[in-house]
């Protein structure tokens, strides 16, 4: 299990002020599920570990073991006022080895469009959010093979730094130390979409292979 | 799973109670509906069982064809539609809005129109079009009233082709015609007149001739409602008639059993007798058993499969239904002793052979003779040992058949749910007649088979199939017998085992080790123990069934999973026999279209004679024989005897044994897939076939035209001073009938034969390809070349206009017409005239329904010229251009120029009625790679995109080639689908180093770079594919080995800018 991240279960309920709360409720919700078939996707823990459910109709795994599931929840719950403000950039599942090299990262990036102002069709979001988590099932070609006793966590790239203590959640959320790449990794896009007003690309970033030879 | 169903259907009904109750005002509209989602739809499956639970319709977790009346879904794999049959059970299967405009609409809409489209691709074709609208048309006015309902029937079963309409109409169809023959004259003549007017096809212009028809039909009352009574006395041909046009025209043909049969002195083997193999199955039993379904379902189509809808009402309260079995009394012998009264009660046996020291197996035997041991498959020699003065008398098919239908006659009109087993043995679910007691029915039905057919029939009434099974079997001869629920267990205790259905030989055998020889024995095992030696299936039914538990519903007909003939008996080769398999293959061949399916894979069985066994036992039996076969599967289903005969050879060749050591051949066709699906298929090309089906109505159109002239003679003084009018209407028709030019279709708007020859625009038949000629040619018996050659002669004076034969004022019209628009040029026409095929083409191809209604369009346009080639065609064509899909307009814009004159102006003024990409940009000035900077991030911009435009006046061939591409790729927006389709061109036109060769690869370099810039902060999938394709397309090209080399440095520094990192493009392996 990861250790550096925050184990208390998550309290507060989902607000959805208006578009942008709407908007930013569904992607967290989506990022939770997506989160979730990422780590299912690299087997991590053993499958016994995830049971199936249905998430926009279509086929999904959910953490079984409460403590995975809250963490992904409460991760990805914390991030909910930072996307609703535009803050949030990035979010990466970054996988390491037993030396805590990063060997794969699977990242999101989010656009969220704040100035959209008509009225969000849901629908189009799910259909187009679906995408993801098909194609996602089936890119296990794309990733890396992983050592045994591989680490894992959730981090978030902001646009700036929030400020302290806007809210119970973020505050969970406490700034990094993991080791960066020296070389720019290379990307393998995953899954791209663009429904506005939220734009969502998914791809993959490995060290590059001079990276592997100095590290 | 048997808990878990129920389990998930009790949770469904509290939940239903609880939303109903809650909002009373919804209306029930799903009653009885029950759906099943499969895979992914839109609304979810979650969502839909909602609807399904507010107004009152059900939702099955699990498929069972027993429960579930609809299948749910939005797109199906290619391996479903392939073996619908196999995945829906004939199931309807429906697109989600079917739900949602039901609910919409608040009532329960038909299904046909939300077919899947997958499926929908291959019901209307124009060829079904055209035989619909005529035959009413043509025949309904002469031929009387009755039937013309069945014609009307004909029509709307071939029609929508659905269970249910035809199923109404069927019945329908039935109830008027007993009504007609019922009652009197005058209702009759309510009838009639009824029928006349409430068909869509009256609205024709032959009316005062209909009126008199209708009237003469009632002066000939007498002779119709003769008609009436012989279509009466024998339903079965009307019945059968029907029936067999919505098999496609196929129907009940070839049904060996209908034929009469002699005991004939045919030659025992496949070494004398060259037509063994149909004299085989003339005298098989088993095969009149088998075959004898199919008839069954002919005659009753509706009632066969129709109520599966209207029972899944019922299967919640199951558990008290009520069932009746019967079962007519050694139905083989009891049939032919009918006609020898003087051998009651006294043993008889019925069997093809009657040598009292033969093999020839005992088909079936009366109770005096089983009181003497004899039992079916016996040897006859054997039974007339344990009893010498047995009578065996032969078969007698025709009167089985007339038998078991009056059998079901009586059984359908006590009941309308029947599920028919055998010929003799059916299954009543009488559930409906709540009123009635079932033992009453039982016995008045039972009263009724034995007065109608001389024959007894037994009757077993339980609460479930099983026990009613069973309760017949104690009810046996001629008795009946009810099992109370509450003495199921009491009646089974001792029941043994074998009796059960299902229970053989060997799974007694194993049964027995086990010491289970009861019911009441097998009752003490748990199921899991069950099921773990018999495996999952065995082992639930014999659990279910040692307590008397059955939850199979009455009327759920297995739909066959293979079709085949076998011959075992008397096949002795001396050498290579390729006859006998032929026949084979014909048997096989006729079996498969009278069932309406077709297959693909083909299995081979051969019997073989063991190396040591000797002469088999049984005369020209088979003996000790090895198994062996070999099977094969082809990628279209068929039906085809040829197909058939050729695989068979095939496989046979496989064998590799000597044919003296074959004992038994048999051909079995599975993977079966209705015969509808894919007989449209090769023939959707085929002009001659778009025309026959015209032809075969104008030859019937003539036939009647000549039987209503014969009718006005006839009736010409009563009808009086009217039928004056009506001679010279039918006369002149019969002129125009020697011009083989009947005029009646001139005017009559539904009418589609073959055009006369004289509207033929020769304009436009001259210019066509030289096939498409020879087989109109042929179509009008040679007449054409003559004609053209003549024109030919005449056109030197003529100007060409399109008409010769001017007598017809609808023609002078017509012809005058075209000579106003004189600027068409004849050549002009006969290109349009192909891009209307081609556009009808497309058409029957593309399922999108924004289609359907053009091609429509177009037909009844086809139809009002009254011309296949319509000489007026520039009326038409401009509109349906416009309103044509935009990727059919590309491509016939596409095609447009490879036909087109030089000059590209012979299209005059209606270029601009068309899509803009045709017309020939002259004013753009611009010249192809021209790097207005102004330009750079706007390539992308608009519908069709500006690079679009910019690439199709370059000079340069390879930019044109992108512009094709982009057509091609329907419009696509983006450049992966154009670079999947460039993938996809075999040719690539980019190889040869050209002139403008730098040029070019800028111009394209350029686009990419525009493009990267467009899509790199949305869309790096986008970017990461074309690059993906460019790579490829650079192992293959030079041009796009330049483009790549000259994009990818811009392309990883743009990567980098935004994302932090390098594009990872896989190499190629």
């Amino acid at each position: 299990m990861p250790n550096s991240k925050p184990t208390t279960p998550f309290s507060g309920k989902m607000e959805r002020k208006g578009n942008q709360g709407e908007i930013a409720g569904i992607l967290v919700e989506f990022l939770e599920v997506a989160i979730t078939s990422v780590v299912y996707l690299k087997g991590i823990y053993p499958s016994g570990a995830f049971e199936r459910r249905r998430y926009m109709n279509v086929v999904v795994q959910r953490a079984r073991h409460p403590q995975l599931r809250e963490y992904i929840h409460s991760a990805v719950s914390g991030l909910l006022p930072s996307i609703q403000k535009g803050l949030v950039e990035r979010v990466a599942v970054t996988f390491f080895n037993t030396d805590n090299i990063p060997m794969e990262r699977f990242i999101f990036k989010l656009t969220v469009n704040q100035s959209f102002g008509s009225k969000v069709e849901e629908s189009d979001l799910e259909f187009s959010l679906r995408s993801f988590l098909i194609k996602l099932s089936v890119s296990q070609p794309l990733t890396i093979v992983l050592p045994r006793d591989c680490r894992w966590e959730i981090m978030a790239y902001f646009r700036s730094l929030p400020q302290v203590s806007t809210s119970k959640d973020a505050e969970m959320w406490i700034p990094t130390d993991t080791k960066q790449w020296q070389q720019p990794p290379l990307i393998t896009p995953i899954k791209s979409m663009n429904s506005e007003p939220l734009g969502l690309q998914l791809y993959l970033e490995h060290p590059s292979s001079s990276e592997l030879v100095s590290g | 799973m048997v808990v878990k169903n129920k389990k998930l259907q009790n949770q469904f009904d509290a939940e239903a109670s609880n939303s109903t109750r809650s909002d009373s005002s919804v209306k029930l509209i799903f009653h009885g509906v029950s759906i099943f989602v499969d895979g992914f739809t839109v609304p979810s499956s979650q969502e839909l069982r909602q609807y399904m639970l507010n107004h009152g319709g059900r939702f099955e977790n699990y498929f069972s064809r027993h429960r579930v009346t609809h299948i749910i879904c939005s797109n199906l794999p290619d391996s479903k539609i392939k073996n619908l049959r196999s995945f829906s059970s004939g199931l309807p299967v429906v697109k989600p809005t079917w739900i949602l405009d039901s609910v919409a609409a608040n009532k329960l809409l038909s299904w046909v129109p939300y077919q899947l489209d997958q499926l929908a691709n291959n019901q209307p074709t124009l060829s079904a079009f055209f035989t619909t609208k005529c035959k009413p048309a043509d025949e309904g006015a002469f031929t009387n009233a009755i039937c013309e309902v069945k014609h009307e029937n004909e029509v709307l079963c071939l029609k929508d082709a659905s269970k249910d309409a035809s199923f109404s109409e069927a019945g329908n169809s039935f109830e008027r015609r007993k009504q007609a023959t019922e009652e009197n004259d005058e209702l009759m003549y309510e009838n009639t007149d009824k029928t006349v007017t409430d068909g869509p096809s009256k609205s024709y212009s032959e009316e005062p001739e209909e009126v008199k028809v209708v009237e003469q039909s009632n002066l000939q009352e007498e002779d119709e409602s003769m008609e009436n009574y012989r279509l009466q006395s024998c339903p079965e041909q009307s019945t059968s008639s029907v029936s067999s046009h919505c098999f496609d025209n196929h129907g009940i043909r070839g049904s060996p059993t209908s034929t009469v049969i002699g005991p004939s002195k045919h030659r025992h083997s496949t070494l004398g007798d060259p037509n063994f193999v149909e004299n085989y199955f003339k005298n098989s039993r088993l095969h009149f058993i088998g075959t004898w379904r199919n008839r069954y379902r002919n005659r009753f189509p509706s009632l066969s499969n129709g109520f599966t809808k209207s029972h899944s009402n019922v299967s919640a309260g199951t558990q008290k239904t009520p069932i009746i079995h019967i079962d007519m009394d050694c139905f083989f012998v009891s049939v032919v002793i009918r006609s020898h009264p003087e051998l009651n009660g006294k043993p008889v046996a019925v069997c093809h052979s009657d040598n009292p020291k033969g093999t020839a197996e005992i088909s079936s035997a009366n109770y005096p003779a089983r009181d003497y041991g004899i039992k079916a498959g016996m040897f006859v020699r054997d039974a007339k040992s344990l009893c010498p003065q047995l009578v065996i008398l032969p078969y007698n098919f025709e009167a089985y058949e007339e038998v078991a239908d009056q059998f079901y006659n009586i059984l359908h009109k006590h009941c309308n749910r029947v599920q028919a087993v055998s010929c003799d043995e059916a299954f009543l679910d009488v559930t409906d007649l709540e009123g009635k007691d079932p033992q009453l029915l039982a016995s008045a039905i039972r009263k009724e088979i034995s007065e109608a057919t001389g024959c007894t029939a037994s009757a077993g009434i339980a609460e479930n199939m099983l026990m009613a099974r069973l309760a017949t079997r104690t009810a046996k001869p001629n008795g009946q017998c009810y099992i109370h629920p509450e003495r199921v267990d009491e009646y089974l205790d001792q029941l043994p085992i074998k009796v059960l259905p299902g229970i053989g030989h060997v799974l007694a055998e194993k049964l027995k080790i086990k010491n289970v020889r009861t019911c009441g024995e097998l009752c003490l095992i748990s199921k899991d123990s069950l099921q773990k030696d018999f495996g999952i299936k065995t082992g639930e039914m014999l659990w279910n069934y040692s307590r008397g538990m059955d939850n199979r519903l009455v009327g759920m007909i297995q739909e066959s999973k293979s079709v085949g003939a076998e011959v075992n008996w008397g096949v002795r080769f001396r050498d290579l026999q390729h006859h006998f398999l032929l026949d084979l293959c014909k048997e096989v061949s006729l079996r498969l279209q009278g069932c309406g399916v077709q297959g693909r894979t083909f299995t081979l069985k051969i019997k073989k004679r063991r190396k040591d066994a000797g002469e088999a036992a049984k005369f020209m039996g088979c003996g000790d024989c090895e198994n062996l076969s070999h099977s094969t599967t082809v990628p279209l289903a068929t039906d085809d005897i040829e197909v058939l005969q050729r695989i068979s050879k095939q496989l046979f060749g496989s064998f590799h044994i000597d044919v003296k050591d074959i004992r038994g051949v048999g051909l079995q066709v599975s993977r079966l897939e209705s015969a509808g699906n894919s007989r449209q298929a090769p023939e959707r090309n085929s002009l001659k076939s778009w025309l026959m089906s015209a032809s075969t109505s104008s030859k019937q159109r003539f036939d009647i035209n000549r039987i209503a002239k014969e009718c006005v003679d006839s009736e010409g003084k009563s009808v009086g001073g009217n039928s004056g009018v009506l001679r010279i209407a039918s006369g002149e028709n019969s002129v125009h009938e020697t011009n083989n030019a009947p005029n009646g279709e001139g005017r009559s708007n539904q009418s589609s034969s073959v055009p006369p020859l004289c509207h033929l625009d020769m304009g436009v038949v001259e210019n066509l390809p030289s096939e498409l000629l020879s087989e109109l040619n042929e179509i009008y018996d040679g007449k054409l070349v003559g004609l053209i050659t003549k024109r030919k002669v005449q056109g030197d004076k003529s100007t060409g206009s399109a008409c010769f034969f001017p007598p017809e004022r609808a023609q002078v019209e017509e012809a005058e017409r075209s000579r106003n628009s004189a600027s068409v040029s004849l050549r002009r026409t006969a290109l349009e005239m192909k891009d209307t095929q081609y556009i009808l083409e497309e058409l029957q191809m593309v399922p999108d329904s924004e289609a359907r209604p053009d091609s429509v369009a177009i037909s009844t346009a086809g139809l009002e010229n009254n011309d296949l080639v319509p000489s007026s065609l520039s009326q038409v064509d401009t509109s349906v251009l416009q309103q044509l899909p935009e990727e059919l307009r590309a491509d016939i814009c596409e095609a447009l120029p490879a036909h087109r004159m030089p000059e590209g102006t012979a299209l005059g003024p209606r270029t601009d009625n068309m899509h803009p990409p045709l017309g020939i940009k002259t004013t753009t000035d611009n010249q192809p790679g021209s790097t207005d900077s102004g330009l750079r991030n706007n390539l992308w911009i608009g519908d069709p995109p500006l690079w679009v435009d910019k690439f199709k006046v370059s000079k340069l061939s390879t930019l044109n080639f992108f512009v094709d591409m982009y057509y091609k790729a329907n419009s696509a927006k983006s450049l992966s689908s154009i670079l999947q389709c460039i993938i996809a061109e075999s040719l690539h036109p980019l190889n040869a180093r050209c002139d403008a060769w730098n040029e070019a690869i800028h111009s394209f370099s350029e686009l990419l770079m525009n493009y990267i810039k467009l899509k790199m902060v949305v869309d790096i999938e986008e970017i990461y594919v074309c690059f993906r394709l460019l790579r490829r397309l650079s192992t293959k090209s030079q041009f796009f080995l330049e483009v790549y080399n000259l994009v990818f440095p811009h392309l990883q520094a743009s990567v980098d800018e935004n994302y932090g990192g390098t594009l990872h493009i896989p190499p190629i392996k």
